[in-house]
């Protein structure tokens, strides 16, 4: 008892601590020490948000706490429960369809990630279970199962590589589906279990692993594992990323493996690397938001004015119960106070149009439909990716067009991220260009290629170096040998430089072979292979900003190389010749290439011996093992001797900018990351200002944090500007999501940035029509939408508004229950959806190649303050033109030459027809770009409004109760100055608008002929950088080697 | 990458019209010719129109009388809702300066009536109206049964509140003879509500089909008593009736009561000379501080004497013409100053 809790208790110290144990195969590692098993999750992967039994309750749950569909649920009840004059069936209806749509939506994406959950989880696995090999369902693998893996099979849960059937025990491994990165990496066993390749004898392993607690990031992972073999004495190993095979990736080349699991199903680190859709809101949303407020404030008011006024006009007895409209018994019956109240619930259901539901459609539509326009254009199309655009979220689309900011990663985005070894400097001596002979540097001579010779040895030592440091390797097909020694030889690597370093001392005869056995195997310029011992590696990180190699040569010598960038080498290096060298590095750095020095040093026998133990140590630490390493690293990388420095080409894509302040990383850090003093905050701010004084700011040598960051303090300026992110690789994901909008690239660099993005485009270069075309175009029709929306609502519900004041604020509506319930679903939802689809109010071409129009809209000029009250104003207006053009009309004794009366319902369809016909032609005087869809639906509609009215009246329903539409249309238009009036109160209606238009015309004829005009005489307009349009620039040390 | 050919076709965005934003589209262009025609035009259409309409206005004739104060008596007898079967009639002579030309209609208009309450609106049962089933009455709150649980018919607050004044309008020749001036009591409602939506059951005998059902408390007289020398226009297809039951859009109303039989003395119309309405004063209006009064018209194609249309249209047509103009002085300004206005 005591001992069971001692161990929950260490179980749970080990939790704190962030290790924890397991034991291979699930096998106790000694007779003496009773098994304890923990508590891990199983292997089941669960994406999906629903089951079958909590999806209604769930989703509608989720669906109704969006303010609006919960403010038309409020709606609906009140007009069920309540005696209200208009059906329930009116908003119920378009509700029900919203909701509906929503759902069937959301179960259709929530059972496509149930068949993907299951197709994952109920995968077959083979597991070893004394010492057979048993056939299970990926999701029953428990922790400390032995797994076996076959060639092209993924890995079904994070595995700890025991043995493979190599006799070295790699194993290549690609984790495309992980980080996009399609080349194989080679994953190493530990060494004491490589020979237990059968099924029998990797059951004989007892053992124990310790390693941190699941954590997201797919390149780290500190572990040890002790090994109990038949001495009592365990054998402890260190553990790192290269022995951890992770869920999702796949084995290739290789037969097959065997693993223990450590990290199962939420706990893999593919799951934990799975991030749900970000939720950006883009800057039009809020602005609906703030507009239903105010709407929702009119709303209000009205209901509360209507209220007070009833109950001010009843006070007369007369107007209160006049003998003609003598109350029922339950009106008599109820209290006051509940009367007033389910007064006031039915004026808010009578004028509740004024928030349309269907606007929230609309705009749904509108994205979904309108997002399609990006993947579709086939200037977004690039032939060498065979890929155009893509959209990963519609929300975003009017997004585009209000950036104010642009963040670019430089390496891969701006540029190509295809490298290529331009020249180098040997003890200050440049080579530059290619020498043809094979033979030897010196030989070379001419006054282009070689302006002076360094010493011969030094050259060897130099190119030596090139071919050494680096962690290249050679691409094999099929055949895992090392020895092919064919001409062509396919380098890999994760970094484009060493590539082009290792190429680039190809070309002056040193040729990298590969790596055999642990010996790096390198030609000479006389074609003899030499071989060197790989006795460490001590890897690139951001902080050191350098990589170094330890090898031991035939002659037994052991030699230190190192390369990295000069600010990190320079103060490592003992010799004088610092000075020399400097003067190339910068000069190459000024022409814009990345340029890394080249150090050596030569390490005694004992020394070695002391740095090997240390390396060791570190490594097998499991706490805090990347600080001990970097410790170590620091130690062994000094008092090197500058060799020289390269500088290789990154192709860029576009032409270069000028930039107006370039700022590196280890200064942002002081700015960013110090603490929050007044100070560091005085820091924050004058960097600020300056940057926002500079067309262009590059920052270079970042952490991908440090991206974010930057993003951060920009987006939290004031007046909240509106930024984009651009990138293509792994270190451009945190901006990415940071930034109000994110871009990926398509690049070499794999897919992560695409797959984090919200829209993805091929190039760089695409960014220009995405955001001056799309997002512009984009943002004008949704901004539009919008407006209009609220707009034709007003107009609609103003004169039934107005129409209380005649009929004693009895709340009856103006219009027949069928117009109410049609008005937004058919008679004006298609004009506006087809314009917002399809409006090009400028052509493409023009928005394109004149950036100036895209600072038009920033700032979202469209939805402030000023236009919303010119729409609100202008429906205030129309409205009240309806209402009281019709109101006067009927002052007259008849509109028929006849004499025959008309009634209340004929008053309501007069207005209703002017609203239809004037909302729709509005909505034509604002298209510009006419096409057969926009006559169409135009057209279209209003001739459906006259078709329905006609057959809504034509019919004794047998399911009305009252027959009051009963021709009431026909009737009307037997009336010639109801034709006349009409046609009067539609175009007195849309009079102030044409003349605006024909006003605005003016300004925007002069305007342009202004720009003409400067634009002649200023060149510098062909550059295409707006001042908000701010450039900047990211470079990042993690890509330089 | 060698297989590119043959995923490029499917790869590659559809290069059509629709799906590249390139469809074939107009754009409106606005030049100086165009637009000011465009506006002069409607301007002289607006002008004309209103022209016309103010002319054709001014041609018909309307005469207003209100009785509520003339018959002050009957209108303090119908204060007090006891006294309703006491009958009260009352007299108003009036002198009509000119002849009245053409057809002539009848209407008597309401004060401060509100047949657009909600309530009283939905008061009244269509199923009962069109003659299917008279003992439909479950809308007709609060006019559905009486007393005695016997339905209603017609059933409703409509119904119920009916007017039942009768106008008749006398033409004095001389000081001693008086004509009855003749007045038809068909073709004032629409042609739809008399042959659909209002139907008498089928019977031969109405008072028998309404057996079993009572009249609505204001009525003096059941429904199948409303007019017992006309078949046609008696029970739910008295013309007076559907003329009630299309109720009102505003508080202040006219109703078309009668319209003149031009036969014998009145094929020209109605003469000049003495007039006096006989009006048998049943409905109560100050008891809801309302007024009411009988009005005679003529009308013209474009309906009653409302010059609100023409004045509309004339004030448009101005505006237009003015706007025009301004435009015109703009555009010739900026020509002078080289720059263009329009679209050239």
């Amino acid at each position: 008892m005591f001992r069971r809790s001692l161990n929950r208790f260490c179980a749970g110290e080990e939790k704190r601590v962030g290790t924890r144990t397991v034991f291979v195969g699930n096998h106790p590692v000694s007779e003496t020490e009773a098994y304890v098993a923990q508590r891990f999750c199983d292997n089941r992967i669960v994406s999906s948000k629903y089951t079958l039994w909590n999806f209604l309750p769930k989703n509608l749950f989720e669906q109704f706490r969006r303010i609006a569909n919960f403010y038309f649920l409020i709606i609906f009840l009140v007009q069920v429960t309540v005696d209200t004059p208009t059906s329930p069936v009116t908003s119920g209806l378009p509700l029900f369809f919203v909701i509906t749509v929503t759902a069937i939506k959301q179960g259709y994406e929530d059972w496509l990630r149930h068949r993907a959950d299951n197709e994952v989880n109920k995968s077959t696995v083979y597991i070893i279970e004394n010492a057979k090999r048993v056939r299970k369902e990926s999701e029953k693998i428990k922790v400390g199962d032995v797994v076996e893996v076959q060639a092209d099979e993924t890995f079904p849960c994070d595995l700890i590589l025991l043995s493979s059937c190599t006799t070295d025990g790699t194993c290549y491994v690609t984790t495309a589906s992980l980080d996009g990165e399609s080349n194989c990496k080679t994953h190493y066993a530990v060494r004491d279990t490589i020979a237990l390749c059968t099924a029998e004898s990797i059951d004989t392993l007892r053992a124990a692993i310790e390693c941190e607690q699941p954590q997201p990031d797919l390149y780290k992972f500190v572990g040890r594992i002790n090994i109990y073999s038949n001495s009592l004495e365990a054998v402890a190993r260190s553990l790192g990323p290269e022995n951890l095979l992770l869920k999702g990736a796949t084995l290739k080349n290789t037969e097959k493996i065997y693993g223990v699991a450590v990290y199962t199903g939420m706990e893999t680190k593919m799951a934990l690397n799975y991030q749900g859709k970000s939720q950006k809101r883009s800057a039009v949303e809020k602005s609906i938001n703030a507009f239903l407020i105010v709407y929702l404030f009119i709303l209000l008011t009205k209901a509360a004015v209507c209220t007070t006024l009833k109950y001010v006009w009843q006070s007369t007895p007369y107007n209160d119960e006049p003998w003609y409209n003598q109350k029922t018994q339950k009106e008599r019956e109820t209290l006051k106070v509940l009367k007033m109240f389910t007064d006031f619930l039915s004026f808010m259901v009578l004028f509740n149009f004024i928030i349309p539901v269907s606007m929230y459609v609309t705009v749904e539509m509108q994205k979904f439909l309108g997002s399609f326009f990006i993947s579709w254009d086939k200037d977004f199309y690039d032939e060498e990716i065979n890929e155009g655009a893509l959209v990963n979220t519609s929300d975003l689309n009017e997004e585009l067009g209000q950036v104010d900011y642009v963040f670019t990663d430089k390496t891969g985005t701006l540029t190509e991220n295809s490298m290529e070894f331009i020249e180098c400097c040997i003890d200050g001596h440049k080579y530059k260009g290619v020498t043809q002979e094979v033979d030897g540097l010196s030989q070379t001579d001419g006054p282009l290629t070689c302006f002076d010779k360094a010493d011969k040895n030094r050259e060897e030592l130099f190119l030596r170096a090139l071919c050494l440091c680096h962690t290249v390797e050679i691409k094999t097909n099929d055949a895992v040998d090392g020895a092919t020694e064919s001409a062509e030889l396919t380098y890999i690597s994760s970094s484009p430089d060493e590539i082009a370093l290792v190429k680039g001392a190809k070309k002056y005869g040193f040729t990298f072979l590969g790596n055999r056995n642990g010996h790096m195997r390198v030609e000479n310029q006389r074609k003899e292979v030499e071989e060197y011992e790989l006795l460490h590696t001590l890897n690139f990180d951001a902080v050191r900003r350098r990589m170094s190699v330890i090898v031991k040569t035939q002659e037994g010598d052991i030699l230190l190389f190192c390369k990295g960038a000069d600010s990190a080498v320079f103060p490592r290096v003992q010799n004088h010749e610092i000075e020399l060298t400097k003067v190339h590095v910068e000069r190459n750095a000024m022409d814009g290439y990345r340029t890394l020095c080249v150090a050596f040093k030569e390490i005694a026998p004992d020394d070695y011996e002391r740095i090997n133990r240390q390396l060791i140590e570190a490594k097998m630490a499991l706490q805090d093992r990347e600080e001990k390493m970097e410790k170590v690293f620091d130690d062994i990388e000094t008092n090197m001797n500058l060799i020289g420095a390269t500088a290789v080409e990154d192709k860029a894509w576009t032409e270069h900018q000028e930039y107006g302040l370039i700022i590196d990383g280890s200064t942002l850090s002081l700015i960013l990351n110090s603490s929050q003093d007044s100070s560091s905050n005085n820091y924050k701010n004058i960097f600020l200002q300056i940057c926002m004084k500079c067309t262009a700011v590059l920052c270079c040598r970042m952490a991908p944090l440090q991206k974010a960051q930057i993003v951060r303090m920009v987006k939290n300026l004031k007046g909240s500007p509106i930024t984009l992110s651009i990138g293509d690789g792994a270190n451009d994901v945190s901006m990415i999501l940071e930034s109000h909008v994110g871009i990926g690239i398509k690049g070499k660099e794999g897919r992560q940035a695409a797959r984090n993005s919200d829209y993805s485009v091929p190039k760089f270069k695409h960014l220009k029509k995405l955001l001056l075309a799309h997002g512009h175009l984009y943002y004008v029709r949704i901004a539009h939408l919008v407006q209009y929306f609220f707009y034709k609502n007003l107009c609609f519900i103003l004169p039934q508004f107005l129409y209380q004041f005649f009929c004693g604020f009895s709340q009856q509506p103006l219009y027949d229950a069928a117009y109410l319930t049609m008005y937004n679903i058919c008679f004006t939802s298609l004009p506006i959806l087809a314009y917002s689809l399809l409006e090009q109010h400028i052509n493409i071409d023009t928005l394109t190649s004149d950036p100036r129009l895209y600072m038009k809209i920033s700032g979202n000029a469209m939805l402030q303050l000023g236009p919303f009250l010119y729409w609100t104003f202008l429906a205030a207006f129309e409205g009240t033109v309806f209402f009281f053009g019709t109101y006067f009309l009927f002052q007259t004794a008849s509109l028929e030459e006849n004499g025959k009366v008309y009634g209340n319902w004929t008053f309501g369809t007069i207005v209703f027809t002017v609203l239809v016909f004037t909302v729709t032609l509005k909505l034509a005087l604002d298209t510009r770009f006419w096409t057969w869809i926009n006559h169409f639906v135009i057209w279209g509609s209003l001739a459906f409004y006259v078709f329905f009215s006609f057959f809504w009246g034509g019919i004794i329903w047998p399911f009305l109760k009252q027959q009051r539409m009963y021709f009431v249309f026909a009737q009307m238009l037997s009336s010639v100055s109801t034709w006349l009036a009409i046609i009067l109160l539609i175009f007195i209606s849309l009079f102030p608008e044409i003349l605006l238009i024909v006003l605005k015309n003016v300004r925007r004829r002069s305007a342009r002929r202004n720009l003409s005009c400067r634009r002649a005489s200023d060149s510098l307009s062909a550059r295409p950088s707006v001042r908000p349009l701010l450039l900047r620039t990211f470079s990042d040390e993690s890509n330089v080697l | 990458m060698e297989e590119r050919p043959q995923h490029c076709l499917s790869r590659l965005p559809d290069n059509s019209a629709l799906k590249q934003q390139e469809l074939p589209a107009h754009r409106l262009y606005f030049t100086a010719r165009r637009v000011l025609f465009v506006f002069f035009t409607t301007g002289i259409f607006c002008l004309c129109m209103g022209i016309i309409l103010i002319l054709s206005a001014r041609s018909t004739q309307e005469i207003e009388i209100n009785y509520t104060r003339i018959c002050a008596n009957c209108a303090k007898l119908r204060e007090n809702a006891s006294n309703f079967d006491k009958e009260c009639t009352c007299s108003i002579p009036f002198y009509l300066s000119g002849k009245m030309m053409g057809n002539v209609y009848m209407y008597y208009k309401l004060y401060g009536f509100y047949q657009n309450l909600y309530r009283y609106v939905r008061s009244r049962s269509n199923r009962q109206l069109v003659g299917k089933d008279i003992k439909a009455v479950e809308d007709c709150a609060p006019f559905k049964m009486s007393d005695n649980k016997t339905p209603i018919v017609p059933c409703g607050a409509i119904a119920n509140s009916m007017f039942n004044d009768t106008i008749i309008l006398l033409h004095n020749i001389n000081s001693s003879v008086q004509i009855k001036v003749p007045m038809l009591k068909s073709g004032l409602t629409w042609w739809t509500d008399k042959y659909v939506k209002f139907q008498n059951p089928s019977s031969k005998n109405l008072a028998d089909e309404f057996r079993g059902t009572t009249k609505p408390p204001n009525w003096p007289k059941p429904i199948y008593d409303l007019d017992k020398k006309d078949p046609r226009n008696n029970g739910f297809l008295n013309d007076d009736f559907i003329v009630w039951m299309r109720a009102a859009a505003f508080p202040t109303f006219k109703k078309l009561y009668g319209r003149l039989n031009r036969t014998h003395h009145f094929t020209e119309g109605l003469p000049a000379g003495n007039y006096s309405f006989n009006i048998t004063y049943n409905f109560p209006v100050t008891r809801f501080h309302g007024e009411k009064s009988v009005v005679l018209s003529t009308l013209t194609w474009c309906g009653g004497n409302s010059l609100f249309l023409g004045l509309a249209y004339t004030v448009t047509g101005a505006i237009t013409w003015l706007a025009s103009f301004a435009m015109m002085a703009i555009h010739i300004m900026l020509k002078n100053k080289k720059m263009s206005f329009f679209h050239q």
